[in-house]
């Protein structure tokens, strides 16, 4: 029984652990995005608003993907029994 | 005049929150919380939904109070709105609204058709506002930590006989902490009773064991002293570490026995009071060797201990009721909390159980947007917003988005158009699970980033509010403007002349 529970827990542990690699996408979208939008309010700082409110949304969406990967290591951890 | 008092003085009404927070912190110091993803239900005999419509959540709780304060804030800019131009709003909240209102307005009108731009615009700033207040209600002091503190099982059926069995799990001690309110003992993690019986059982083979140890080792020195005189048992003397001068007629094994049973004995009593010293009351600190099948050992030690522990919880008890047993100090939150724990009286078979359970609390209120229930319906009436819409500018056409059959046998690319359709199709359901999740999971991740903050740094997680406060406008700003771009999208045809620019902003998103 304790045995089998340590088992369960492992698996849940290294089960959350995978998921979350999907957040390295997400990061690296961030990342882009965030410095295509730099360099674009660098280059035209008049627009910076337009291209901060489009970069945050950008951002928005690439963290979607890595918040899907927490959702599921979150599954994993509190709901899965 | 109001607004002079309160200038620079603000500065000290936050400095004095902190200051009581951290008071607040000291006095309850936060326990690392039980995370649960669908909505706390709502003990029975509390706050009970009519027409069965189910189980009261926290969630749904703060649900409404969003509803109620979205009234209220409509209420209320009605009624300062200004009657005429001329008048210039005053107000520093009304101006706040409005200024935010106003880049809104501004920054859907450049992105939605003017024809549909108001449908479009109220159910931009619906979904904002509601999302907006739902993310800022895990700010909210307490929300998550301020509950019902119930016992916390799990039903077990049992396969066999079809019987529903109450089963403890983890959960913490609770303790008198002020205002007749109970808080959970970060310090002391509950231990069940057999789990209790366990350890007491495994700490007596182990002293019995010391004993016989001790037992054997003095039979070989005795028998030692009788063959080789009076070094041999010197030697072993020294070796046994007791340091007095053993020979043959000091040697009792029964006395040697007896004293390393006493050894572990005082050992495990030590780490008894240890735990009852962090104010446990379960686990090692309660049972008393008595309770086992003792030999001739008497345990007076150990009684004595138990009838402290129980005084102690007594004492500490601020309304001075005497406690008779420790189980009675578990049930009394009950009395404070509307006894919904009498149902719970009626439900467990045995009711040997219920002398120690396990605590949890069930936050009266948790934000909505940690519940999947609120995130998918909004999703759910988004989406289904975005279909009337598209029906409304389209007609039957808006079909022809997802089943793109006129062009099949027109041109050799009309079997493309068909499956882009039917992609669309599909992600129209994706674009559901999509919003549902994502508000999901940051605002679920930012109120465990809270609890756990909270947790590790007690005094000062604030910075981690700040973050979670520009999550909250961030993710309520996405929610609103993917509808009111999605809307827009489902009121122009594909089928237009300038298919080719819609294409590129379709493939944008």
């Amino acid at each position: 029984m304790e045995q089998a529970q340590a088992l369960i827990i492992l698996g849940k542990a290294i089960g959350a652990g995978i998921a979350m690699i999907g957040a390295l996408g997400g990061g690296i979208g961030i990342g882009l995005a965030v410095s295509g939008a730099v360099q674009a309010m660098g280059r035209n700082p008049d627009h910076t608003p337009t291209i901060q409110t489009n970069m945050i949304l950008g951002v928005a969406f690439a963290e979607a993907v890595a918040i899907y990967a927490l959702v599921v290591a979150l599954i994993i951890l509190f709901v899965l029994q | 005049m109001r607004k002079g008092f309160w200038d620079g003085k603000r500065r000290y009404v936050a400095l004095l929150m902190l200051i009581a927070g951290i008071f607040v912190a000291l006095r309850v110091p936060p326990v690392v919380p039980i995370i649960q993803l669908p909505g706390e239900k709502y003990p029975p005999g509390t706050i009970e939904l009519p027409f069965g419509l189910g189980v009261m959540t926290n969630t749904l709780m703060m649900s409404i109070i969003v509803w109620i304060l979205l009234v209220i804030l409509a209420l209320y800019v009605r009624s300062r709105r200004p009657k005429s131009g001329a008048e210039v709003p005053r107000g520093g909240f009304y101006n706040l609204f409005e200024m935010v209102f106003e880049g809104l307005y501004g920054f859907v009108s450049g992105l939605a058709p003017e024809r549909y731009f108001r449908p479009i615009f109220g159910m931009f700033m619906t979904i904002f506002l509601i999302v907006l207040l739902s993310n800022w209600a895990e700010l909210l002091p307490g929300i998550d930590s301020v509950g019902f503190i119930e016992p916390h099982y799990e039903i077990v059926v049992d396969e066999e006989t079809g019987e529903a069995q109450h089963v403890p799990t983890d959960g913490w001690e609770i303790y008198p902490a002020f205002l007749g309110g109970w808080a959970l003992n970060g310090q002391c993690d509950w231990v069940s009773p057999e789990a209790e019986a366990q350890a007491d059982a495994d700490a007596f083979a182990s002293a019995e064991q010391a004993a016989e140890e001790a037992r054997a080792e003095a039979e070989l020195e005795l028998k030692q002293a009788g063959g080789h005189g009076e070094e041999a048992t010197e030697a072993a003397a020294e070796e046994s570490g007791h340091g007095e001068e053993a020979t043959a007629s000091t040697i009792d094994p029964d006395a040697r026995a007896e004293e390393a049973f006493r050894e572990a004995e005082a050992a495990y009593v030590a780490q008894k009071q240890a735990r009852r010293d962090r104010g446990c009351y379960t686990g090692v600190a309660q049972i008393a060797w008595s309770d086992l099948d003792a030999k001739n050992f008497s345990d007076t030690t150990v009684e004595d201990d138990h009838a402290a522990t129980e005084d102690e919880v007594a004492a500490d008890a601020e309304h001075g009721e005497t406690t008779d047993d420790l189980a009675a100090a578990g049930e009394e939150p009950s009395e404070e909390n509307g006894g919904e724990e009498e149902e719970f009286h009626v439900d467990p078979n045995d009711p040997e159980q219920r002398k120690a359970w396990p605590f949890v609390v069930l936050p009266y209120i948790r934000s909505p947007s940690t519940d999947l229930n609120m995130t998918l319906a909004l999703a759910l009436s988004a989406m289904a917003m975005v279909q009337v819409i598209g029906f409304q500018a389209l007609g039957l056409g808006y079909l022809r988005k997802f089943f793109a059959f006129e062009n099949l046998f027109k041109s050799p690319l009309g079997a493309i158009d068909v499956f882009v359709g039917l992609l669309e199709l599909i992600g129209e359901f994706a674009k559901v699970l999509s919003f549902a999740f994502r508000l999901l999971g940051n605002i679920f991740a930012g109120s465990i980033l809270l609890f756990v903050m909270s947790f590790l740094v007690t005094v000062m997680p604030w910075p981690f509010f700040m973050l979670e406060f520009f999550v909250g406008i961030i993710q309520a700003l996405v929610f609103a403007l993917l509808t009111a771009i999605f809307m827009s999208l489902a009121t122009v045809s594909h089928h237009h002349d300038d298919e080719h620019g819609e294409h590129a902003e379709e493939g944008a998103h």
